[in-house]
C-alpha cells in the first residue's frame, strides 16, 4: 500500500532522514518506534507532503506522492493526525470534524454518515459538539484530532504520538480505539514512544534512530527482542 | 447637542471607511502573516478604476463600484501569485520590501495613465439631509450602511460557508489546515481577492467626499496600520472597533481641538492605547 524507497530528507544542510526504506501493507497496523528527535515526525511530514524529500520516492497505491501538495496527499487517501493535535482551537468540535471532510465537501450525505461513525467511535464528542476544541481536555482534544482525520476517509491513517501527554487510563482507551479503527478496515501507521502498548496492538514494527531505520520485524517478535526491550520498554 | 450628533455622524462615516480598509489589511495579515504595505495603493487603484468606469465609460455608480471591486480583487490575486507566493519561504523582510515595491509600481502606473492631478468623482448620492440641525450627507449614510452590510456579509461568509471556514482554519492553525487538505494557494488567493475588493469598495465610497489622486492611499494605509495594531493584528472585530476609534477621535478632535491636529490625535491615541494594552484591544488572531 505505502512504499518508501531510499528516502532522504534535509533541514538545510542537516540530514534528518537517511535512506528510509519502508513498506506498509493494506490492512496492517504498523508501528514506528523511536526516541524524541529520531525523525519520526519528519518522516510523517515527508509522506504528508509538508516536507519535500531530497532523494528517493514515496509511493501509495501505485501513485508517487513526492512533489504532491499536502492537499493532494490527503485527497489520495493518506491522512496524518499530527503530534500536538493541530486543531483549530477557537472553532467548535463539530466545525473541526467537518473541516476534516474538506476534501469530500461535495458529498454531504457521505459526510453525515461518516460523522455518525466518528461519533460512535468517540461518543463524548457529541456532547461537546458546540464547545471550542481548545477548551477540551488533552484526551478529548486527541479524540477530536483522530476524529477529524477519520472524517477525511483515510485509507492510510498516520498517527503521530497520539498518547503524548495523556493520563495512563486515557492512553489505554486510545490504543483500544486505534485497534478498533484498524479492525474496521483502515490501515494505520503509528509513531510512538510508548513502545510496549504500541507493539501489543501492532502487526509490524520499525525502529528509528537518528533519521535511519535500524530494525524492523514482526511486532510480537520485537516485544521479545532484548535490545528493543532495553532501549524502548525499559525492561 | 446638535454639534455633538454632527460629530458622531462624521465619526461614523470616517470610522466606516477606515474600518473597511483595515479589514482587508488585517485579513491578509492574520491569515498569511503579510503586512501588505501595498494595500493603500490597492485602495487608490480602486478609486481610479471607479473614476474610469464612471467618467470615461459612463456607467452607473454601483456598476462602477462592482467593476472596480472585481478589477482590484484580480489585482490582489496577481500580487499574491506573482510576488508573495514566490516569497513564501523567504525571510519576512522580503514580503515587506516586495509590498513597498508593489506600492511604488502601482502608483507609477496610475501616474502614467492618469497623471498626478487631483480629480473629482461625483456620486448620485450628493444630497444633504437636515435632521433637526444635524446635516447628514447622503454619501455618508451610504458609507455607514454599506459598511454594516459588508461586515455582516463577510461575517456570514466566514462563519457559515465551508470556503469561509477554510480561511478561518488557516488563520487559527496553518499546519492543521494543511493536514485536512485545505489548499493554501486557494485560501491565499481568496484572502487577497477579498482584501482588494474591500479596499476598492471603500475607495469608491469615500472618493465622492474627497479627491482622487495617486497619493491618496498614503495616509489611509498609515491609519489602517494604526487601526490593526490598535485593534490587535489579525482581529476582524479589532479592525472595525479600531476604525471607529480613529474615526471618532478625528471627528471630535478635529472639531473641538483643531482640524490641523486630527492626524496627530489619531497617532497619539495609538501611543496611549498601546502603552496601556501593548497587544492591542482584541489580542487573539483572526476570529
Amino acid at each position: 500500500m505505502l512504499q518508501l524507497k531510499n528516502v532522504d530528507g534535509h533541514y538545510g544542510s542537516f540530514k534528518a532522514l537517511n535512506n528510509i526504506n519502508m513498506t506498509v501493507d493494506t490492512g496492517g497496523l504498523v508501528v514506528l518506534l523511536g526516541a524524541n528527535g529520531a525523525g519520526k515526525s519528519t518522516l510523517f511530514n515527508t509522506i504528508s507532503g509538508l516536507i519535500k524529500p531530497t532523494a528517493g520516492s514515496v509511493e501509495f497505491e501505485d501513485k508517487i506522492l513526492n512533489g504532491m501538495r499536502p492537499s493532494e496527499v490527503v485527497n489520495s487517501g493518506v491522512v496524518q493526525c499530527a503530534e500536538g493535535r493541530q486543531l483549530f482551537p477557537q472553532m467548535s468540535v463539530h466545525d473541526n470534524l467537518m473541516l476534516g471532510a474538506y476534501v469530500h465537501r461535495r458529498d454531504k450525505e457521505g459526510n453525515r454518515k461518516r460523522l455518525n461513525e466518528v461519533l460512535e467511535l468517540f461518543p463524548i464528542l457529541e456532547e461537546k459538539s458546540h464547545q471550542p476544541a481548545g477548551s477540551l481536555s488533552g484526551g478529548q482534544q486527541q479524540m477530536v484530532a483522530i476524529g477529524r482525520a477519520m472524517m477525511s476517509r483515510p485509507r492510510l491513517l498516520m498517527l503521530d504520538e497520539p498518547s503524548l501527554g495523556l493520563a495512563p487510563l486515557v492512553v489505554k482507551q486510545m490504543f483500544q480505539t486505534i485497534q478498533q479503527i484498524n479492525s474496521l478496515g483502515t490501515t494505520v501507521l503509528l509513531a510512538e514512544q510508548n513502545a510496549f502498548a504500541a507493539l501489543k496492538i501492532a502487526t509490524y514494527a520499525y525502529v528509528m534512530e537518528n533519521g535511519q531505520l535500524v530494525m524492523d520485524g514482526d511486532s510480537k517478535a520485537m516485544l521479545g527482542n532484548e535490545e528493543v526491550r532495553k532501549a524502548y520498554i525499559g525492561a | 447637542m446638535t454639534t455633538f450628533l454632527q460629530q458622531v455622524f462624521n465619526g461614523l462615516t470616517l470610522g466606516s471607511i477606515y474600518g473597511l480598509v483595515a479589514l482587508g489589511l488585517t485579513l491578509v495579515y492574520g491569515i498569511l502573516h503579510i503586512p501588505n504595505f501595498a494595500h493603500g495603493a490597492l485602495y487608490m487603484v480602486g478609486a481610479f478604476m471607479s473614476y474610469f468606469f464612471m467618467v470615461d465609460m459612463g456607467v452607473h455608480y454601483w456598476i462602477a463600484m462592482a467593476g472596480s471591486a472585481v478589477v482590484v480583487a484580480v489585482l490582489g490575486i496577481i500580487c499574491e501569485r506573482l510576488v508573495f507566493h514566490q516569497l513564501r519561504n523567504s525571510p519576512p523582510i522580503h514580503d515587506k520590501i516586495a509590498a513597498i515595491g508593489i506600492l511604488l509600481f502601482l502608483e507609477a502606473m496610475v501616474h502614467m495613465f492618469w497623471g498626478s492631478e487631483f480629480r473629482r468623482m461625483s456620486s448620485p448620492f450628493g444630497g444633504v439631509m437636515n435632521l433637526d440641525g444635524v446635516y447628514l450627507r447622503e454619501q455618508g449614510i451610504l458609507i455607514i450602511a454599506s459598511t454594516v452590510v459588508l461586515v455582516v456579509a463577510l461575517n456570514l461568509f466566514l462563519r457559515k460557508t465551508m470556503v469561509g471556514a477554510t480561511i478561518i482554519a488557516m488563520a487559527q492553525n496553518r499546519e492543521g489546515a494543511f493536514l485536512v487538505g485545505i489548499d493554501a494557494n486557494r485560501v491565499a488567493m481568496m484572502t487577497f481577492a477579498i482584501s482588494g475588493g474591500l479596499a476598492a469598495i471603500a475607495a469608491t465610497l469615500y472618493a465622492p467626499l474627497n479627491l482622487v489622486y495617486p497619493a491618496m492611499g498614503h495616509l489611509v494605509i498609515m491609519k489602517a496600520f494604526v487601526i490593526i495594531i490598535l485593534g490587535g493584528m489579525g482581529s476582524i472585530p479589532g479592525a472595525i472597533v479600531g476604525g471607529m476609534i480613529i474615526g471618532f477621535a478625528e471627528a471630535f478632535g478635529g472639531y473641538y481641538i483643531s482640524t490641523a491636529y486630527k492626524d496627530v490625535i489619531a497617532f497619539s491615541l495609538l501611543v496611549v492605547i498601546l502603552s496601556i494594552r501593548p497587544q492591542g484591544l482584541f489580542a487573539k488572531g483572526a476570529h
